[in-house]
């Protein structure tokens, strides 16, 4: 039982073939030491994978949210160390509100900045995800009570580079500068989005990454002998990676809640995933370096690749906490002592 | 990926959804809104509502007509299940005759046996018990020492049978016993049998549990005749039947929805608003179950299909029961300045519960276990 289109499943082997190919150990070890991935991300660029899920009238490649999401899966299995959830949520942003499609690689940047209505804008953000390898960054400005969205080119921007705990690209950028009339465009509401289609890519890339350290787990317990046999033998192993499968397993579920909601933004989804998915972070993540024992804590084993990306990730565009408080929220606003009606509405 | 790891999406079909609106309806006219529900499946019972429920048609409504069925799919029972557990229904009496009885009649009975007793189940009159644990029989399931004789026109059993829940309100129970002695094949030589807990050579002895109630009990069995029609399929053939019945069965919404009405509790205590810690809380158990809810329904989907999702069930009832241990623990913790007695009674009911949780259908351990196999570790 396979819930993936066709064409989904020909998105996800294109997807998977390039990233065995290009996006091994020390392409992401060599991008945490500053080298721009650029053979992986041409390769992406050329099949189109870097557009999916955009508007082909926008430039893209075509193809929905969920789509897109699939890209995020498979690219935070291999800890791809690229900014393809970034180039895609700043691209999305500016279709959605009226921007023409940016120039280059796009990124996003998750703070917010000052505007006047004329164009002028000031402000600094600490943590721009890829913004050094960016060629335009699309961020969030404020005028008073209005919200602008706004598509700067990255020379108007002073670069303060900073990794995340990932090695990740985190910079800090500092601006101040008069924009064109086409580089922003009032938008109300895009905080909100921005905010809900970060946590639905952050979703899928942690899962597909969770995906990954249960099976790097489960083959390392295999090979690893101690006492005379593999430590994938002992009951408090094999109960300790069982109860991480069940973690894995009901993050997969959590995340393709959103892929299949038709207009993606069921906003509960999102919410519940992010929420669920992060939890799990911790469990399963402590687990796989348990079982990885002394190798896992170092550079030299790939494991450090995801589990140090889903520990920044699970709090990037909202921890568990915010989103468990506005599902808290929700639902003791809606359900005036009828919470079994309202979870059942949830398909 | 593993096999027995993926639990695609599965929506429930039109059919199963309409039948929402009437069992929200029947439960609304038949329960007493004074009394304090209780979700979890084992801490209710009232043949009242047992038949009640019989004569809507909504036990054993996937068996056929013939037997007193209703011919409906798994996907419609499922809503009508977690409809029940939801409301806290007292589905005690009914309960193991409805999920495992009749099934096991229909897969191995006779067709006497089903004529004689699946109209009866179905009905809401004919309630039965699970004899599976020993006093020195818990997890190992094989080592059972219970033992029938064949003799003229039937067996004589002895041996005892123990944590059977309702035995002393239930009309019959179906127990695993030793028609053979142990070999070298453990799982050799043992047959299903039906035992009817009236007989005067059964002694049914309550066992009071940690919230005080005597719902399951320790059975005796003093040379119980047991005529050859009693027996359950071939004898011999027990271990793999018990097998059969207990590998699905551990996917269903009664694996994560015992504490539900916790939730509920404490979702009107914090109505009038609250803070954000308390919210959290909230949004926090609400999203696990959300997630479960779905894990479950897709399994459904499977079952339906045909496919036997061994390892999915058992992970669903691994993660289920452990969040069903952990909404008391944490809803503790955050409650509002004036509690509720409604909401205090039943969190204090749900934690004397919570132990069962992860032992009752295969421990937290057997169950690791059954996963471990599935992701090739054994």
């Amino acid at each position: 039982m396979n819930y993936l289109s066709e064409h989904q499943v020909l998105i996800q082997d294109t997807l998977n073939r390039i990233l065995e190919d290009l996006c091994q150990k020390q392409t992401v070890d060599a991008a945490e030491n500053g080298e721009f991935p650029s053979a992986l991300w041409e390769a992406l660029s050329e099949t189109g994978l870097t557009l999916t899920g955009l508007p082909e009238e926008h430039g893209g490649s075509g193809g929905d949210l969920s789509d897109a999401l699939i890209v995020m899966k498979g690219a935070g299995k291999f800890s791809a160390p690229i900014p393809i959830a970034e180039n895609f949520l700043g691209r999305v942003l500016c279709c959605e509100f009226g921007l023409s499609a940016p120039k280059g690689i796009a990124t996003f940047c998750d703070n917010f900045f000052s505007i006047t209505p004329d164009g002028q804008l000031r402000g600094s953000s600490s943590q721009t995800a890829f913004g050094r390898w960016s060629e335009t960054v699309v961020l969030i400005a404020e005028h008073g009570d209005e919200t602008y969205l706004c598509a700067c080119p990255f020379e108007v921007f002073e670069l303060n580079e900073k990794n995340n705990m990932a090695g990740e690209p985190r910079d800090m950028l500092s601006v101040e500068t008069k924009l064109t009339s086409d580089q922003f465009v009032q938008a109300d509401g895009v905080a909100r989005r921005a905010r809900l289609l970060g946590a639905a890519l952050r979703v899928a890339q942690m899962s597909g990454a969770l995906e990954s350290i249960l099976e790097m787990s489960v083959s390392y317990s295999m090979e690893r002998s101690q006492f005379g046999k593999p430590i994938s033998k002992f009951q408090a192993i094999q109960q300790q990676l069982a109860t991480m499968a069940g973690e894995v397993a009901a993050s997969i579920r959590a995340a393709q809640s959103i892929e299949i909601s038709k207009d993606l933004m069921i906003e509960l989804d999102v919410a519940i995933a992010k929420a669920r998915v992060g939890e799990a972070v911790g469990v399963c993540t402590d687990i796989a370096h348990q079982v990885h024992g002394a190798m896992g804590y170092t550079l030299e084993h790939t494991l450090n690749h995801r589990t140090r990306r889903l520990w920044a990730w699970r709090d990037e565009y909202g921890s568990e906490k915010e989103w468990q408080i506005e599902i808290g929220r929700f639902f003791s606003g809606n359900a005036s002592g009828n919470l079994w009606d309202q979870i059942t509405l949830l398909a | 990926m593993f096999q027995g790891l993926a639990f695609n999406p599965f929506t429930l079909p039109p059919e199963a959804e309409a039948l929402r609106a009437d069992v929200r309806k029947f439960l609304a006219d038949s329960l007493d809104p004074t009394s304090l529900p209780n979700s979890d499946f084992n801490a209710g019972d009232s043949s009242e509502f047992s038949k009640a429920l019989g004569k809507r048609g909504w036990i054993g409504m996937t068996w056929p007509k013939q037997y007193g069925g209703q011919d409906k799919s798994f996907l419609e029972r499922y809503v009508v299940t977690e409809e029940l557990l939801a409301a806290g229904a007292p589905v005690g009496c009914h309960w193991i005759a409805d999920r495992q009885t009749g099934p096991l009649l229909l897969k191995f009975g006779t067709e006497e046996q089903r004529k004689e007793f699946l109209p009866k189940i179905a009905s809401g009159n004919c309630y039965f018990s699970i004899g599976m644990s020993e006093p020195n029989t818990g997890s190992d399931l094989a080592s059972i020492k219970s033992m029938a004789k064949k003799v003229e026109g039937g067996w004589l059993l002895n041996g005892s049978k123990i944590w059977t829940s309702y035995a002393h309100t239930n009309h019959f129970m179906v127990a695993l016993v030793r028609t053979e002695l142990a070999s070298e094949n453990r799982h050799a030589g043992m047959s299903q049998v039906i035992v009817d807990l009236q007989d005067k050579n059964v002694t049914v002895s309550g066992i009071k549990n940690l919230s005080g109630e005597e719902d399951f009990n320790q059975v005796f069995f003093d040379d119980v005749f047991i005529p050859d029609d009693r027996v359950v399929g071939q004898p011999g053939n027990g271990w793999e039947q018990v097998i059969s019945e207990l590998g699905y069965e551990r996917s269903g919404p009664e694996r994560f929805l015992s504490a539900f009405r916790v939730l509920v509790e404490y979702s009107k205590e914090l109505a009038e608003g609250a803070s954000d810690d308390q919210y959290s809380i909230l949004g926090r158990l609400t999203a696990h179950l959300i997630t479960l809810r779905r894990m479950s329904i897709s399994v459904a989907g499977m079952l339906e299909s045909g496919e036997t999702p061994i390892t999915e069930a058992a992970l669903i009832k691994d993660v289920g029961n452990a969040y069903e241990r952990l909404v008391p623990e944490v809803v503790r913790l955050s409650q509002t300045r004036n509690p509720s007695a409604r909401f205090l009674d039943t969190l204090s009911q749900c934690i004397l519960h919570a132990p069962s949780f992860t032992l009752r259908g295969g421990t937290r351990e057997i169950l690791k276990g059954v996963i471990a196999r599935g992701l090739g570790l054994r």
